[in-house]
């Protein structure tokens, strides 16, 4: 060998990162805009971002009903016809509904736009949500509703969330079967009244922008207060401040079962959260994990373990997942348990913490290559309503925590014995 | 149009490179010629075994991922039928660390028997997450050993049977490695603000003195035509009953196969295709629907995958599947439907070249194939498809004789 192939080739750190603040506009009509203009494809998205999820739904299903059928059927086109548009130019509309959000995305070619644009439009502003493609569509996703619930994992999230947050409260409850069969048309067509408007409305454009993609923007979202009778009710709800400790959903015939553990806790507007994602890092957010080293790269118990910071409108919350054979669920438990009390008790090395701090950095930098991942990585921040220097703070947070900070945040946020525990499947 | 620039090394060793400076990320993909069809029917699931093991440190390296993650770079791998295929992503001023960390495991392993037995469970708990404990999730292994009676396509990448994993052992890894893991059986790609230039002499520097080794030849069995419909009826603990139809089709090398995905496109690509309109929305007998094609180097199958609604017998479902085979085969297809369909794909591939890494693993692929440009004949390939391709393929496709029909039902 005519040179040393153990030794490492060199490696700068990574010192610039540069971060694209997305532009901020109003529409005509006030709706903040957000525009990302990046790449060198003709391509583009629009994100439209409604204070309209499940937080808001007096009956299970409502909002995401609401949302998944927007575009079933308008005022001027059908259910197919729409389908047929949207495929013919290659676009993409995709609602996504969540807890705090009804989100609705257009993908499509710049060429395209001018008639791609039209259907959004159509389907967010006069969709008609007609009697028989509900009925369809609830029929349809009743069976999948059945079939998830054969899947352990599905079944232990969806006992978790409830644990931690309670029945009572719009992230801990559960739909049910039964909730299929108790949706009006009626309900329906009053909750899109109420929140699929101007004022309650957010934009991400994202792709090759130019001024006249704006003025077609603006043309089609921005020229007056549309559905303007915004009945916009935020109420609270209390977090339960003693929670089940452990919870076991039995199911027969199982060779793996899912588990969780977690707490609420704080969300991306709290000043130590930059600190406890680092934290929440080094314990189950990257491959070199410490619990995927300990669970599957050194016991084998699992394909893939990780943890995970979830940040809502109205909380936040922690949560470590993972399937594992349904033989070992005990001694993986108990092994999760004594890697966080390590990370609790002990001071991790200098090495380890620069180790995930350039991971992290590199992260960074995969986030922001691209103009649509630029987008859906400042679409939290966003909806959140926090500041755009968000990314720099955790750029310098990442470059300075110490080895300390990340024992006495461990200690603050993830004390073991503060979390709730679900298992789904077999608990030997 | 992907440009790219083509370098082969002495041993063998393809090296592409393509320039797009738009990323400040650099993606180095390589790709080794080997998948699960190379695999004895005895000893399955090892292709997959072995891409584990590949990350469990190499002859100079103790840790793969260590070094990596530490400059800011991540990485992961997939096995298929066809190929196991390595991927990277890192900041460009640290690229040589890739170069450093898959030359060596190129070289060679450092095997242990401890590494062996973690992976054989890691893999052991992966079969259970994605096949074993999932509804419905042994189906497309039992559809596959119902079509396949010859050729390796019959067993899945995870393996045909968890016992396969549990009695791999130390010298089978080994003797894999070496007759499948060598510069002459690979293709490396690098996607980023890179020239040519820049990477010849790290390509030479770390892949170039790697030797060359012998590679098994690969003879596999073809897959005898098909003479008689083949079905098989399961019961399992599922709440609907559901059925899988494959049909045996062409290689990817042939014309036959574009035609045939766009077959695939016509009756399930997007909310506006045929299954979707008339036999989700219209007659309302099934909750999910689809077709599609396996994508396989060797002849491979042409799909077709539904749940049942509650109402629906087994019998009226499938008759309502022929119904629509028999109208594409019949040529109930306009112009305008078969305008949109190559519309949708070439808008997809639009889209997919957004990322470097996609293009690097496209452009490795392809060459793997024969010739890296042929990702820029894709959408040439499919605007020539006729109407009249399209129906005389369908009336060979949709013979009876040609499917294997897998009735899933519940027990409830």
């Amino acid at each position: 060998m005519d040179f040393n192939r153990i030794q490492q080739p060199q490696f700068k750190n990574i010192e610039e990162i540069n971060i694209p603040i997305p532009k901020q506009i109003k529409l005509d009509n006030g709706i903040e805009t957000f525009i990302i203009n990046a790449g060198t494809q003709e391509v583009l998205k629009i994100d439209l971002q409604f204070n309209a999820g499940s937080w808001y739904q007096e009956k299970p299903l409502i909002a995401s009903t609401v949302n998944e059928m927007l575009t079933e059927g308008t005022k001027s086109l059908t259910s197919q016809q729409i389908a047929e548009k949207l495929d013919y130019y290659g676009a993409f509309i995709n609602p996504q509904p969540t807890k705090d959000y009804g989100n609705i995305s257009l993908y499509t070619l710049s060429k395209y736009l001018p008639e791609t644009i039209k259907i959004l439009e159509d389907v967010v502003k006069f969709p008609t949500f007609p009697e028989d493609e509900l009925s369809t569509f609830l029929a349809k996703r009743k069976q999948n509703f059945e079939i998830e619930l054969e899947k352990v994992n599905n079944i232990a999230r969806r006992e978790f969330n409830e644990q931690i947050f309670s029945s009572n409260h719009p992230y801990g409850k559960k739909a049910n079967i039964v909730d299929y069969d108790n949706i009006t048309p009626g309900e329906i067509i009053q909750f899109h009244k109420n929140f699929y408007n101007a004022d309650n409305c957010k934009i991400i454009l994202s792709g090759k922008v130019d001024d006249s993609v704006i003025s077609i923007l603006n043309q089609h979202f921005g020229n007056n207060k549309w559905n303007n009778n915004s009945k916009f009710v935020d109420t609270k709800y209390k977090i339960p401040s003693r929670i089940k400790k452990l919870s076991i959903v039995e199911k027969e015939d199982v060779t793996q079962s899912a588990i969780r553990l977690g707490k609420v806790t704080i969300n991306r507007d709290h000043s130590d959260y930059h600190n406890l994602n680092i934290v929440n890092t080094i314990l189950g957010g990257y491959f070199g994990s410490r619990l995927m080293k300990n669970i599957r790269e050194d016991k084998g118990y699992t394909y893939g373990i990780n943890s995970v910071l979830v940040s809502l409108k109205n909380a936040g919350y922690f949560v470590i997942l993972s399937e594992v054979g349904s033989n070992v669920a005990k001694e993986a438990l108990s092994d999760i348990i004594t890697e966080i009390k390590k990370l609790r008790e002990e001071t991790i090395s200098q090495e380890e913490l620069n180790l995930v701090k350039n991971y992290m950095l590199g992260d960074i930098l995969r986030s922001f290559d691209g103009a649509f991942e630029i987008a859906s990585s400042f679409k939290q921040i966003i909806e959140l309503g926090l500041d755009m220097s968000y990314f720099q703070k955790e750029i310098d947070a990442i470059r300075s925590i110490r080895p300390q900070e990340v024992k006495d945040i461990a200690n603050k946020y993830l004390h073991e014995d503060t979390l709730a525990t679900t298992v789904a499947g077999k608990y030997n | 149009m992907i440009r790219f620039e083509k370098l082969a090394l002495n041993n063998g060793l393809k090296v592409i490179i393509h320039n797009d400076p738009s990323t400040t990320i650099v993606a180095f993909n390589l790709l080794y010629n080997v998948g699960s069809r190379d695999e004895s029917i005895n000893k399955t699931g090892f292709a997959h075994l072995f891409e584990h093991l590949m990350f469990e440190g190499s002859i100079n390296i103790p840790s793969y991922d260590k070094p990596l993650q530490n400059v800011g770079g991540e990485n992961n791998a997939f096995t298929s039928n066809d190929i196991t295929n390595y991927y990277i992503t890192l900041p460009k001023q640290n690229i040589e660390r890739a170069f450093w960390l898959e030359s060596d495991r190129m070289l060679g392993l450092d095997f242990s028997t401890k590494k062996l037995e973690i992976q054989k469970n890691v893999v052991i708990e992966e079969f259970k997450q994605r096949y074993l404990n999932q509804p419905y999730g042994d189906a497309f292994l039992m559809l596959r050993a119902l079509a396949y009676k010859v050729h390796p396509y019959q067993w899945p990448t995870i393996g045909k049977d968890i016992s396969h994993i549990q009695n791999a052992n130390l010298a089978d890894v080994k003797d894999f490695f070496l007759h499948h893991y060598a510069p002459n059986n690979a293709i490396l790609c690098i996607a980023g603000n890179v020239t040519a230039n820049e990477m010849r002499p790290l390509a030479e520097k770390w892949f170039g003195n790697i030797p060359r080794r012998k590679i098994s030849q690969r003879n596999l069995p073809a897959e005898p035509e098909q003479k008689k419909a083949r079905t098989q009826t399961e019961l399992r603990n599922v709440p609907f009953n559901a059925i899988y139809k494959a049909f045996h089709m062409s290689s990817k090398l042939e014309n036959e196969y574009y035609t045939t995905d766009l077959i695939s496109d016509l009756l399930a690509n997007g909310k506006s295709s045929r299954l979707y309109q008339n036999l989700v929305k219209d007659k309302k007998m099934f909750s999910e629907i689809n077709a599609y094609i396996t994508g396989d180097i060797d002849p491979g199958l042409f799909v077709i995958t539904g749940k049942l609604m509650n109402l629906t017998s087994m019998d009226e479902a499938e008759e309502a599947i022929d119904i629509e085979l028999q109208h594409i085969i019949g040529g109930d297809i306009s112009d305008y439907e078969i305008e949109k369909v190559k519309n949708k794909f070439e808008s997809v591939y639009q889209f997919s070249q957004l990322s470097a890494l996609n293009k690097a693993m496209s452009l490795s692929y392809f060459e793997l194939l024969g010739d890296a440009d042929l990702i820029n004949h894709e959408i040439e390939k499919y605007r020539s498809i006729s109407k009249e391709n399209i129906t005389q393929l369908a009336s060979k496709l949709f013979k009876l004789e040609n499917s294997s029909t897998l009735y899933y039902l519940s027990k409830k």
